[in-house]
Protein backbone atom coordinates (compact mmCIF):
# COMPACT_ATOMS: atom_id res chain seq x y z
CA UNK A 1 0.00 0.00 0.00
CA UNK A 2 2.75 1.98 0.82
CA UNK A 3 6.10 1.94 -0.90
CA UNK A 4 9.57 3.68 -0.44
CA UNK A 5 12.28 3.22 -3.07
CA UNK A 6 15.88 4.20 -2.68
CA UNK A 7 14.04 7.67 -1.00
CA UNK A 8 17.15 10.28 -0.23
CA UNK A 9 16.56 13.54 1.23
CA UNK A 10 18.40 16.56 1.84
CA UNK A 11 17.36 19.86 3.56
CA UNK A 12 18.62 22.54 0.94
CA UNK A 13 22.09 21.94 0.36
CA UNK A 14 22.54 20.75 4.15
CA UNK A 15 24.12 16.52 4.67
CA UNK A 16 21.45 13.84 3.08
CA UNK A 17 19.31 13.18 6.10
CA UNK A 18 17.99 9.95 4.57
CA UNK A 19 19.07 7.68 2.10
CA UNK A 20 18.96 5.11 0.03
CA UNK A 21 15.30 4.58 2.37
CA UNK A 22 13.51 1.22 1.07
CA UNK A 23 10.79 -0.50 2.40
CA UNK A 24 6.80 -1.52 2.35
CA UNK A 25 3.86 -1.04 4.49
CA UNK A 26 0.88 -3.85 3.82
CA UNK A 27 -2.54 -2.88 3.96
CA UNK A 28 -3.52 -2.89 7.80
CA UNK A 29 -0.06 -3.53 9.65
CA UNK A 30 1.46 -2.23 12.46
CA UNK A 31 5.15 -0.63 12.31
CA UNK A 32 7.52 1.53 15.01
CA UNK A 33 9.87 3.79 13.41
CA UNK A 34 12.88 3.95 16.07
CA UNK A 35 16.51 5.18 15.60
CA UNK A 36 18.80 7.76 17.65
CA UNK A 37 17.59 11.26 17.99
CA UNK A 38 17.99 13.12 14.74
CA UNK A 39 18.49 10.20 12.84
CA UNK A 40 15.29 11.28 10.24
CA UNK A 41 12.24 9.98 11.88
CA UNK A 42 10.33 13.10 11.87
CA UNK A 43 11.92 13.79 7.94
CA UNK A 44 10.71 10.23 7.00
CA UNK A 45 7.16 10.76 8.36
CA UNK A 46 7.18 14.17 6.54
CA UNK A 47 7.78 12.41 3.24
CA UNK A 48 5.01 10.11 4.26
CA UNK A 49 2.76 12.58 5.32
CA UNK A 50 3.06 15.09 1.79
CA UNK A 51 4.69 17.65 3.62
CA UNK A 52 7.98 17.52 1.96
CA UNK A 53 8.66 16.48 -1.29
CA UNK A 54 11.97 13.49 -1.27
CA UNK A 55 15.20 14.80 -3.10
CA UNK A 56 15.16 11.10 -5.41
CA UNK A 57 13.46 8.15 -5.10
CA UNK A 58 10.19 6.98 -5.49
CA UNK A 59 7.20 7.00 -3.03
CA UNK A 60 4.13 5.36 -3.64
CA UNK A 61 0.77 6.13 -1.09
CA UNK A 62 -2.20 4.38 -1.32
CA UNK A 63 -0.78 2.89 -4.66
CA UNK A 64 -0.20 6.07 -6.32
CA UNK A 65 3.62 7.75 -7.02
CA UNK A 66 3.40 10.66 -5.12
CA UNK A 67 5.27 12.02 -8.12
CA UNK A 68 2.98 12.45 -10.14
CA UNK A 69 0.23 13.69 -7.82
CA UNK A 70 -1.07 17.44 -9.02
CA UNK A 71 -1.45 19.77 -6.67
CA UNK A 72 -5.36 19.40 -6.37
CA UNK A 73 -4.82 15.87 -5.57
CA UNK A 74 -3.16 16.07 -2.82
CA UNK A 75 -6.01 16.56 -0.30
CA UNK A 76 -7.34 13.55 -1.00
CA UNK A 77 -4.35 11.75 -0.35
CA UNK A 78 -4.13 13.49 2.78
CA UNK A 79 -7.46 13.30 4.14
CA UNK A 80 -6.72 9.17 4.47
CA UNK A 81 -3.43 10.08 6.86
CA UNK A 82 -3.89 10.73 10.81
CA UNK A 83 -0.78 12.56 11.50
CA UNK A 84 0.07 13.41 15.55
CA UNK A 85 2.58 15.52 15.22
CA UNK A 86 5.71 15.50 17.48
CA UNK A 87 5.10 20.04 17.59
CA UNK A 88 1.42 18.62 18.34
CA UNK A 89 0.25 21.73 15.99
CA UNK A 90 -3.13 22.84 17.75
CA UNK A 91 -4.62 25.86 16.85
CA UNK A 92 -3.56 28.24 19.12
CA UNK A 93 -7.31 29.95 19.54
CA UNK A 94 -9.37 27.13 18.98
CA UNK A 95 -10.78 25.07 21.79
CA UNK A 96 -9.83 21.43 21.98
CA UNK A 97 -13.04 20.40 20.68
CA UNK A 98 -12.59 22.84 17.91
CA UNK A 99 -8.85 21.61 17.20
CA UNK A 100 -10.56 18.22 17.18
CA UNK A 101 -13.10 18.46 14.91
CA UNK A 102 -10.67 20.86 12.14
CA UNK A 103 -10.36 17.94 9.57
CA UNK A 104 -14.06 17.02 9.76
CA UNK A 105 -14.48 20.89 9.43
CA UNK A 106 -12.28 21.03 6.64
CA UNK A 107 -14.53 18.53 4.45
CA UNK A 108 -17.09 20.78 4.75
CA UNK A 109 -19.26 18.52 7.08
CA UNK A 110 -21.62 19.97 9.17
CA UNK A 111 -21.41 20.35 13.04
CA UNK A 112 -24.29 18.72 13.58
CA UNK A 113 -22.90 15.28 12.26
CA UNK A 114 -19.39 15.55 14.14
CA UNK A 115 -20.26 17.13 17.14
CA UNK A 116 -21.50 14.06 19.14
CA UNK A 117 -18.31 11.72 17.78
CA UNK A 118 -15.89 14.11 18.89
CA UNK A 119 -16.81 14.95 22.33
CA UNK A 120 -16.99 10.92 22.76
CA UNK A 121 -13.54 10.83 21.66
CA UNK A 122 -12.03 13.61 23.30
CA UNK A 123 -13.98 11.54 26.44
CA UNK A 124 -12.26 8.12 25.44
CA UNK A 125 -8.25 10.14 25.74
CA UNK A 126 -9.56 11.50 29.03
CA UNK A 127 -10.17 15.41 27.60
CA UNK A 128 -13.98 15.55 28.18
CA UNK A 129 -13.81 17.75 30.93
CA UNK A 130 -11.46 20.12 28.55
CA UNK A 131 -13.80 20.35 25.55
CA UNK A 132 -13.31 24.43 25.61
CA UNK A 133 -9.84 24.53 27.22
CA UNK A 134 -7.36 26.32 24.48
CA UNK A 135 -4.21 24.79 24.07
CA UNK A 136 -2.26 26.99 25.96
CA UNK A 137 -3.72 26.07 29.34
CA UNK A 138 -3.35 22.35 28.54
CA UNK A 139 -0.11 20.27 30.00
CA UNK A 140 2.05 19.02 27.50
CA UNK A 141 0.05 15.17 28.12
CA UNK A 142 -2.95 17.22 27.56
CA UNK A 143 -1.97 18.83 24.16
CA UNK A 144 -0.72 15.48 22.93
CA UNK A 145 -4.07 13.71 23.43
CA UNK A 146 -6.11 16.22 21.68
CA UNK A 147 -3.85 15.81 19.03
CA UNK A 148 -3.93 12.00 18.71
CA UNK A 149 -7.78 12.80 18.96
CA UNK A 150 -7.54 15.01 15.84
CA UNK A 151 -5.13 12.52 13.72
CA UNK A 152 -7.86 9.74 14.64
CA UNK A 153 -11.29 11.76 13.84
CA UNK A 154 -11.02 11.54 10.15
CA UNK A 155 -11.09 7.80 9.89
CA UNK A 156 -7.65 7.88 8.07
CA UNK A 157 -6.34 4.58 6.33
CA UNK A 158 -3.22 5.63 8.52
CA UNK A 159 -2.34 6.41 11.23
CA UNK A 160 1.12 8.47 11.64
CA UNK A 161 2.55 9.60 15.22
CA UNK A 162 5.36 10.71 16.00
CA UNK A 163 6.48 10.16 19.73
CA UNK A 164 2.58 10.34 20.39
CA UNK A 165 3.86 9.02 24.20
CA UNK A 166 6.66 11.16 24.51
CA UNK A 167 4.68 13.51 27.09
CA UNK A 168 1.94 11.39 29.62
CA UNK A 169 2.75 8.18 32.09
CA UNK A 170 3.20 5.23 31.46
CA UNK A 171 -0.38 3.95 32.22
CA UNK A 172 -1.93 6.52 29.49
CA UNK A 173 1.07 5.77 26.87
CA UNK A 174 -0.74 2.09 27.08
CA UNK A 175 -3.76 3.48 26.91
CA UNK A 176 -3.45 5.51 24.14
CA UNK A 177 -1.31 2.46 22.22
CA UNK A 178 -4.28 0.87 23.25
CA UNK A 179 -6.61 3.30 20.50
CA UNK A 180 -3.83 2.84 17.98
CA UNK A 181 -4.35 -1.73 18.41
CA UNK A 182 -7.86 -0.76 18.10
CA UNK A 183 -8.00 1.46 15.04
CA UNK A 184 -5.33 -1.38 13.54
CA UNK A 185 -7.74 -3.88 14.08
CA UNK A 186 -10.49 -2.09 12.78
CA UNK A 187 -7.98 -1.69 9.16
CA UNK A 188 -5.87 1.28 10.19
CA UNK A 189 -2.44 0.91 9.09
CA UNK A 190 -0.03 2.47 12.05
CA UNK A 191 3.37 4.15 12.21
CA UNK A 192 4.68 5.12 15.43
CA UNK A 193 7.74 7.20 15.63
CA UNK A 194 9.49 6.58 19.36
CA UNK A 195 12.46 6.22 21.51
CA UNK A 196 9.98 4.64 24.13
CA UNK A 197 11.37 0.61 24.44
CA UNK A 198 8.71 -0.12 26.89
CA UNK A 199 6.46 0.58 24.70
CA UNK A 200 8.38 -1.44 21.36
CA UNK A 201 8.93 -4.31 24.06
CA UNK A 202 4.82 -4.26 25.09
CA UNK A 203 3.61 -4.80 21.61
CA UNK A 204 5.41 -7.79 19.07
CA UNK A 205 4.49 -5.32 16.11
CA UNK A 206 8.36 -5.06 13.82
CA UNK A 207 10.63 -1.79 13.99
CA UNK A 208 11.82 0.35 11.40
CA UNK A 209 15.40 1.08 12.83
CA UNK A 210 16.76 4.36 11.24
CA UNK A 211 20.53 4.39 11.58
CA UNK A 212 22.58 6.72 9.78
CA UNK A 213 20.27 7.70 6.95
CA UNK A 214 19.00 4.07 6.31
CA UNK A 215 16.53 1.60 7.21
CA UNK A 216 16.71 -1.43 8.58
CA UNK A 217 13.00 -4.22 9.22
CA UNK A 218 13.93 -5.82 12.72
CA UNK A 219 11.35 -8.27 13.99
CA UNK B 1 -8.43 42.04 15.30
CA UNK B 2 -7.75 38.57 16.96
CA UNK B 3 -10.97 36.53 18.03
CA UNK B 4 -11.40 36.65 21.76
CA UNK B 5 -10.90 32.80 22.78
CA UNK B 6 -14.66 31.50 23.70
CA UNK B 7 -15.38 30.43 26.86
CA UNK B 8 -17.84 28.98 29.13
CA UNK B 9 -19.66 25.40 29.06
CA UNK B 10 -19.89 23.15 25.71
CA UNK B 11 -23.66 23.94 25.71
CA UNK B 12 -23.22 27.82 25.54
CA UNK B 13 -20.56 27.51 22.73
CA UNK B 14 -22.24 25.42 20.93
CA UNK B 15 -25.39 27.58 21.34
CA UNK B 16 -23.38 30.26 20.28
CA UNK B 17 -21.79 28.66 17.33
CA UNK B 18 -25.68 28.07 16.18
CA UNK B 19 -26.64 31.13 16.60
CA UNK B 20 -23.54 33.72 16.14
CA UNK B 21 -21.35 33.52 13.93
CA UNK B 22 -19.60 30.22 12.75
CA UNK B 23 -15.82 30.63 14.15
CA UNK B 24 -13.10 30.99 11.67
CA UNK B 25 -10.60 28.67 11.31
CA UNK B 26 -7.82 31.43 10.71
CA UNK B 27 -8.03 34.65 12.94
CA UNK B 28 -8.23 37.99 11.16
CA UNK B 29 -5.03 39.44 9.44
CA UNK B 30 -3.07 40.21 12.80
CA UNK B 31 -3.71 43.23 13.46
CA UNK B 32 -4.59 45.11 10.82
CA UNK B 33 -8.36 44.54 11.52
CA UNK B 34 -8.86 47.84 12.87
CA UNK B 35 -6.77 50.10 10.44
CA UNK B 36 -7.77 47.98 7.43
CA UNK B 37 -11.55 49.08 8.70
CA UNK B 38 -10.44 52.85 8.35
CA UNK B 39 -8.90 53.10 5.52
CA UNK B 40 -11.87 50.75 3.76
CA UNK B 41 -14.08 53.96 5.59
CA UNK B 42 -11.92 56.45 4.41
CA UNK B 43 -11.95 55.01 0.87
CA UNK B 44 -15.63 54.93 0.98
CA UNK B 45 -16.09 58.28 2.57
CA UNK B 46 -14.54 59.06 -0.63
CA UNK B 47 -16.00 57.41 -3.10
CA UNK B 48 -19.59 58.39 -1.35
CA UNK B 49 -18.97 61.95 -1.96
CA UNK B 50 -17.07 61.62 -5.33
CA UNK B 51 -20.48 59.27 -6.42
CA UNK B 52 -22.85 61.52 -4.24
CA UNK B 53 -21.19 64.78 -6.01
CA UNK B 54 -21.49 63.21 -9.82
CA UNK B 55 -25.18 62.04 -9.06
CA UNK B 56 -26.11 65.48 -7.80
CA UNK B 57 -24.70 67.36 -10.68
CA UNK B 58 -26.45 64.88 -13.33
CA UNK B 59 -29.80 65.87 -11.60
CA UNK B 60 -29.62 69.29 -11.83
CA UNK B 61 -28.19 69.45 -15.37
CA UNK B 62 -31.13 67.42 -16.17
CA UNK B 63 -33.48 69.22 -14.57
CA UNK B 64 -31.78 72.70 -16.26
CA UNK B 65 -31.82 70.48 -19.77
CA UNK B 66 -35.83 69.17 -19.62
CA UNK B 67 -37.06 72.68 -18.92
CA UNK B 68 -34.92 74.09 -21.03
CA UNK B 69 -34.89 71.63 -24.53
CA UNK B 70 -39.11 72.04 -24.30
CA UNK B 71 -38.53 75.81 -24.93
CA UNK B 72 -37.64 78.02 -27.43
CA UNK B 73 -37.90 81.62 -27.46
CA UNK B 74 -38.69 84.06 -30.57
CA UNK B 75 -37.21 87.40 -30.09
CA UNK B 76 -38.13 90.70 -32.42
CA UNK B 77 -35.88 93.35 -32.53
CA UNK B 78 -37.31 96.60 -32.86
CA UNK B 79 -36.30 97.84 -35.98
CA UNK B 80 -36.28 101.65 -38.20
CA UNK B 81 -39.47 101.17 -40.78
CA UNK B 82 -40.96 98.23 -39.72
CA UNK B 83 -44.40 97.66 -38.30
CA UNK B 84 -43.96 95.61 -34.84
CA UNK B 85 -47.21 93.82 -35.69
CA UNK B 86 -46.34 92.83 -39.25
CA UNK B 87 -43.42 91.49 -37.72
CA UNK B 88 -44.88 89.60 -34.92
CA UNK B 89 -47.36 88.16 -37.42
CA UNK B 90 -44.23 87.15 -40.17
CA UNK B 91 -42.78 85.25 -37.52
CA UNK B 92 -45.97 83.76 -36.15
CA UNK B 93 -47.02 82.64 -39.53
CA UNK B 94 -43.09 80.75 -40.28
CA UNK B 95 -43.81 78.92 -36.85
CA UNK B 96 -47.38 77.79 -37.37
CA UNK B 97 -45.86 76.44 -40.75
CA UNK B 98 -43.41 74.00 -38.53
CA UNK B 99 -44.52 71.12 -36.80
CA UNK B 100 -43.67 69.95 -33.85
CA UNK B 101 -45.10 73.23 -32.27
CA UNK B 102 -47.31 73.14 -29.45
CA UNK B 103 -48.35 76.75 -28.88
CA UNK B 104 -46.65 80.33 -29.48
CA UNK B 105 -47.68 82.93 -27.28
CA UNK B 106 -46.63 86.35 -28.00
CA UNK B 107 -45.32 87.93 -24.33
CA UNK B 108 -47.45 91.12 -23.47
CA UNK B 109 -45.44 94.45 -23.07
CA UNK B 110 -45.56 93.61 -18.91
CA UNK B 111 -44.27 90.12 -19.22
CA UNK B 112 -41.04 91.19 -20.98
CA UNK B 113 -40.68 94.43 -18.50
CA UNK B 114 -41.22 92.09 -15.72
CA UNK B 115 -38.66 89.57 -17.22
CA UNK B 116 -36.11 92.61 -17.68
CA UNK B 117 -36.62 94.19 -14.78
CA UNK B 118 -33.83 92.83 -12.49
CA UNK B 119 -31.27 93.06 -15.05
CA UNK B 120 -31.77 96.90 -15.70
CA UNK B 121 -32.51 97.88 -12.48
CA UNK B 122 -34.97 100.43 -13.40
CA UNK B 123 -39.09 100.62 -14.42
CA UNK B 124 -38.89 99.49 -17.68
CA UNK B 125 -42.86 100.13 -18.41
CA UNK B 126 -42.72 103.15 -17.69
CA UNK B 127 -39.39 104.63 -19.68
CA UNK B 128 -39.90 104.60 -23.25
CA UNK B 129 -37.71 102.00 -24.44
CA UNK B 130 -37.71 100.40 -27.61
CA UNK B 131 -38.62 97.09 -26.66
CA UNK B 132 -38.14 93.77 -28.30
CA UNK B 133 -41.27 91.44 -29.04
CA UNK B 134 -41.01 87.74 -27.31
CA UNK B 135 -42.91 84.92 -28.72
CA UNK B 136 -42.52 81.96 -25.88
CA UNK B 137 -42.69 78.87 -27.94
CA UNK B 138 -43.96 75.37 -26.06
CA UNK B 139 -42.15 72.36 -28.33
CA UNK B 140 -44.75 68.70 -28.54
CA UNK B 141 -41.55 66.76 -26.49
CA UNK B 142 -43.52 63.68 -27.52
CA UNK B 143 -43.11 64.47 -31.39
CA UNK B 144 -39.72 64.28 -33.14
CA UNK B 145 -37.66 67.54 -32.57
CA UNK B 146 -38.78 70.83 -35.02
CA UNK B 147 -35.28 71.02 -37.50
CA UNK B 148 -33.64 74.24 -35.57
CA UNK B 149 -31.78 75.49 -38.14
CA UNK B 150 -34.38 75.92 -40.86
CA UNK B 151 -36.23 77.21 -38.45
CA UNK B 152 -34.20 80.03 -37.45
CA UNK B 153 -33.28 80.38 -40.88
CA UNK B 154 -36.91 80.90 -41.90
CA UNK B 155 -37.48 83.05 -39.29
CA UNK B 156 -34.98 85.68 -40.03
CA UNK B 157 -36.23 85.65 -43.90
CA UNK B 158 -39.69 86.19 -42.29
CA UNK B 159 -39.07 89.76 -41.28
CA UNK B 160 -36.06 91.83 -40.29
CA UNK B 161 -35.21 91.84 -36.64
CA UNK B 162 -36.90 88.19 -35.89
CA UNK B 163 -34.05 85.85 -34.32
CA UNK B 164 -34.67 82.27 -32.76
CA UNK B 165 -33.09 81.85 -29.65
CA UNK B 166 -32.74 77.82 -28.77
CA UNK B 167 -30.92 78.28 -25.78
CA UNK B 168 -28.84 75.68 -27.26
CA UNK B 169 -25.87 77.67 -26.55
CA UNK B 170 -26.48 77.64 -23.24
CA UNK B 171 -27.35 73.82 -23.29
CA UNK B 172 -23.80 72.79 -24.53
CA UNK B 173 -22.07 74.55 -21.94
CA UNK B 174 -23.88 72.97 -19.25
CA UNK B 175 -23.61 69.53 -20.97
CA UNK B 176 -19.84 69.89 -21.96
CA UNK B 177 -19.08 70.77 -17.80
CA UNK B 178 -21.48 68.29 -16.68
CA UNK B 179 -19.33 65.51 -18.90
CA UNK B 180 -16.06 67.01 -18.03
CA UNK B 181 -17.08 66.81 -14.13
CA UNK B 182 -18.43 63.53 -14.76
CA UNK B 183 -15.62 61.71 -16.28
CA UNK B 184 -13.45 63.43 -13.44
CA UNK B 185 -15.64 61.58 -10.96
CA UNK B 186 -15.61 57.92 -12.75
CA UNK B 187 -11.51 58.40 -12.94
CA UNK B 188 -11.28 59.33 -8.95
CA UNK B 189 -13.58 56.54 -8.19
CA UNK B 190 -11.47 54.38 -10.44
CA UNK B 191 -8.46 55.34 -8.66
CA UNK B 192 -10.06 54.97 -5.44
CA UNK B 193 -10.89 51.02 -6.17
CA UNK B 194 -7.69 50.46 -7.32
CA UNK B 195 -6.02 51.66 -4.44
CA UNK B 196 -8.42 49.65 -1.83
CA UNK B 197 -7.88 46.40 -4.29
CA UNK B 198 -3.76 47.39 -3.32
CA UNK B 199 -4.76 47.75 0.27
CA UNK B 200 -6.96 44.49 0.73
CA UNK B 201 -4.13 42.40 -1.41
CA UNK B 202 -1.37 43.84 0.79
CA UNK B 203 -3.32 42.93 3.99
CA UNK B 204 -4.09 40.07 2.82
CA UNK B 205 -0.80 39.05 1.95
CA UNK B 206 0.54 39.97 5.43
CA UNK B 207 -2.53 37.79 6.79
CA UNK B 208 -1.52 35.00 5.19
CA UNK B 209 2.25 35.31 6.49
CA UNK B 210 1.23 35.87 9.75
CA UNK B 211 -0.89 32.46 9.78
CA UNK B 212 1.35 30.50 7.86
CA UNK B 213 1.56 27.97 10.07
CA UNK B 214 -2.23 27.48 10.21
CA UNK B 215 -2.29 27.44 6.37
CA UNK B 216 0.42 24.59 6.56
CA UNK B 217 -1.45 22.45 9.07
CA UNK B 218 -4.64 23.00 7.21
CA UNK B 219 -2.87 21.37 4.06
CA UNK B 220 -1.60 18.30 6.04
CA UNK B 221 -5.18 17.75 7.24
CA UNK B 222 -6.29 17.71 3.53
CA UNK B 223 -8.19 21.07 3.55
CA UNK B 224 -8.70 22.12 -0.06
CA UNK B 225 -7.59 25.88 -0.97
CA UNK B 226 -10.79 26.49 -1.47
CA UNK B 227 -11.98 26.37 2.29
CA UNK B 228 -8.98 28.38 3.44
CA UNK B 229 -10.09 31.07 1.13
CA UNK B 230 -13.53 31.11 2.22
CA UNK B 231 -12.49 30.87 6.10
CA UNK B 232 -10.41 34.42 5.23
CA UNK B 233 -12.64 35.85 2.64
CA UNK B 234 -15.02 35.70 5.12
CA UNK B 235 -13.36 38.45 7.69
CA UNK B 236 -12.94 40.72 5.22
CA UNK B 237 -16.39 40.80 4.16
CA UNK B 238 -17.24 41.87 7.19
CA UNK B 239 -13.60 44.34 7.69
CA UNK B 240 -15.06 45.01 4.19
CA UNK B 241 -18.85 45.88 5.32
CA UNK B 242 -17.97 47.44 8.61
CA UNK B 243 -15.56 49.87 6.67
CA UNK B 244 -18.32 50.63 4.28
CA UNK B 245 -20.88 51.93 6.54
CA UNK B 246 -18.41 53.91 8.48
CA UNK B 247 -17.92 55.50 5.25
CA UNK B 248 -20.90 55.86 4.20
CA UNK B 249 -22.25 57.74 7.33
CA UNK B 250 -19.12 59.82 6.98
CA UNK B 251 -20.20 61.52 3.74
CA UNK B 252 -24.17 61.14 4.48
CA UNK B 253 -23.12 63.59 7.62
CA UNK B 254 -20.80 65.54 4.74
CA UNK B 255 -23.73 66.22 2.94
CA UNK B 256 -26.14 67.44 5.38
CA UNK B 257 -23.59 69.89 6.73
CA UNK B 258 -23.31 71.33 3.03
CA UNK B 259 -27.19 71.22 2.50
CA UNK B 260 -27.56 73.03 5.63
CA UNK B 261 -24.56 75.71 4.64
CA UNK B 262 -26.49 75.62 1.24
CA UNK B 263 -29.66 76.40 1.89
CA UNK B 264 -28.50 79.57 4.37
CA UNK B 265 -26.84 81.27 1.10
CA UNK B 266 -29.08 83.01 -1.23
CA UNK B 267 -27.53 82.16 -4.47
CA UNK B 268 -29.56 82.68 -8.05
CA UNK B 269 -29.31 79.43 -9.83
CA UNK B 270 -30.45 76.59 -7.29
CA UNK B 271 -27.27 74.58 -6.63
CA UNK B 272 -27.03 70.64 -7.30
CA UNK B 273 -28.79 68.93 -3.62
CA UNK B 274 -28.96 65.35 -3.11
CA UNK B 275 -31.48 63.68 -3.80
CA UNK B 276 -33.84 60.81 -2.02
CA UNK B 277 -32.58 58.00 -4.65
CA UNK B 278 -29.18 59.69 -4.65
CA UNK B 279 -29.04 58.12 -1.14
CA UNK B 280 -30.08 54.60 -2.09
CA UNK B 281 -27.49 54.53 -4.67
CA UNK B 282 -25.31 55.43 -1.99
CA UNK B 283 -26.08 52.37 -0.18
CA UNK B 284 -24.14 50.79 -3.16
CA UNK B 285 -20.75 51.94 -1.91
CA UNK B 286 -20.42 49.79 0.78
CA UNK B 287 -21.95 46.84 -0.76
CA UNK B 288 -19.50 47.37 -3.57
CA UNK B 289 -16.61 47.73 -0.62
CA UNK B 290 -17.03 44.43 0.97
CA UNK B 291 -17.74 42.56 -2.28
CA UNK B 292 -14.31 44.05 -3.60
CA UNK B 293 -12.74 43.39 -0.44
CA UNK B 294 -14.42 39.75 -0.73
CA UNK B 295 -12.99 38.90 -4.08
CA UNK B 296 -9.62 40.50 -3.76
CA UNK B 297 -9.06 38.77 -0.60
CA UNK B 298 -9.76 35.12 -1.92
CA UNK B 299 -8.15 36.12 -5.76
CA UNK B 300 -4.57 36.89 -3.09
CA UNK B 301 -4.86 33.79 -0.56
CA UNK B 302 -5.58 31.34 -4.01
CA UNK B 303 -2.66 32.87 -5.93
CA UNK B 304 -0.60 32.11 -2.91
CA UNK B 305 -1.46 28.89 -1.77
CA UNK B 306 -0.74 27.73 -5.48
CA UNK B 307 2.71 28.21 -4.88
CA UNK B 308 2.72 26.05 -2.06
CA UNK B 309 2.67 22.45 -2.26
N1 LIG C 1 13.62 21.77 8.12
C1 LIG C 1 14.88 21.32 8.24
N2 LIG C 1 15.86 21.99 7.63
C2 LIG C 1 17.13 21.54 7.74
N3 LIG C 1 17.49 20.48 8.43
C3 LIG C 1 16.55 19.76 9.08
C4 LIG C 1 15.19 20.16 9.02
N4 LIG C 1 14.45 19.29 9.75
C5 LIG C 1 15.34 18.39 10.24
N5 LIG C 1 16.59 18.68 9.85
C6 LIG C 1 17.76 17.88 10.15
O1 LIG C 1 17.53 16.56 9.74
C7 LIG C 1 18.04 15.65 10.69
C8 LIG C 1 16.95 14.68 11.10
O2 LIG C 1 15.97 15.40 11.80
P1 LIG C 1 14.61 14.74 12.27
O3 LIG C 1 13.78 15.77 12.89
O4 LIG C 1 14.05 13.99 11.13
O5 LIG C 1 15.17 13.71 13.37
P2 LIG C 1 14.32 12.79 14.36
O6 LIG C 1 14.80 11.42 14.13
O7 LIG C 1 12.89 13.04 14.24
O8 LIG C 1 14.86 13.31 15.76
P3 LIG C 1 14.07 13.33 17.16
O9 LIG C 1 14.07 11.94 17.67
O10 LIG C 1 14.91 14.23 18.01
O11 LIG C 1 12.72 13.86 16.91
C9 LIG C 1 18.59 16.47 11.84
O12 LIG C 1 19.99 16.51 11.71
C10 LIG C 1 18.00 17.82 11.65
O13 LIG C 1 18.94 18.79 12.02
MG1 LIG D 1 11.44 13.81 15.41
Amino acid sequence: MIRFENVGLRYESGPEVLRDVTFTLERGSFHFLTGPSGAGKTSLLRLMFLDHKPSRGLITMFDRPIATLARHELPDIRRQIGVVFQDFRLIAHLTAYENVALPLRARGKSEDSYRADVIELLQWVGMGERLDALPSTLSGGEKQRVAIARAVMGRPRLLIADEPTGNVDAEMGNRLLHLFVELNRLGTSILIATHDRELIASNPAPALVLHKGEVEIHG
Amino acid sequence: MVEVPMTGTVRRSLLARLFVETRSVMPAAGSTGLSLVLVIATMCFLASLTLGAVLAVNHATQSWTRQLSGALTVEILAVEGQDPEMQRDAALTALSKTPGILTAKTLSRDDVAALIQPWLGVDVAREDLPFPQLIDVRLDTSAPPPDLDALAAALEKSAPGVRLDSHRQWLDDINGAANAAQGLSYAILAIITLTTIAIVTFATRAGLLANHEIVELLHLIGARDNFIASEIQRHFLLLGLRGGVLGLALSLLAFGGMSIVMNSSSLLVSMPTIQPWTLTSLLLVPVMAALVSVITARMTVMRGLGRMM
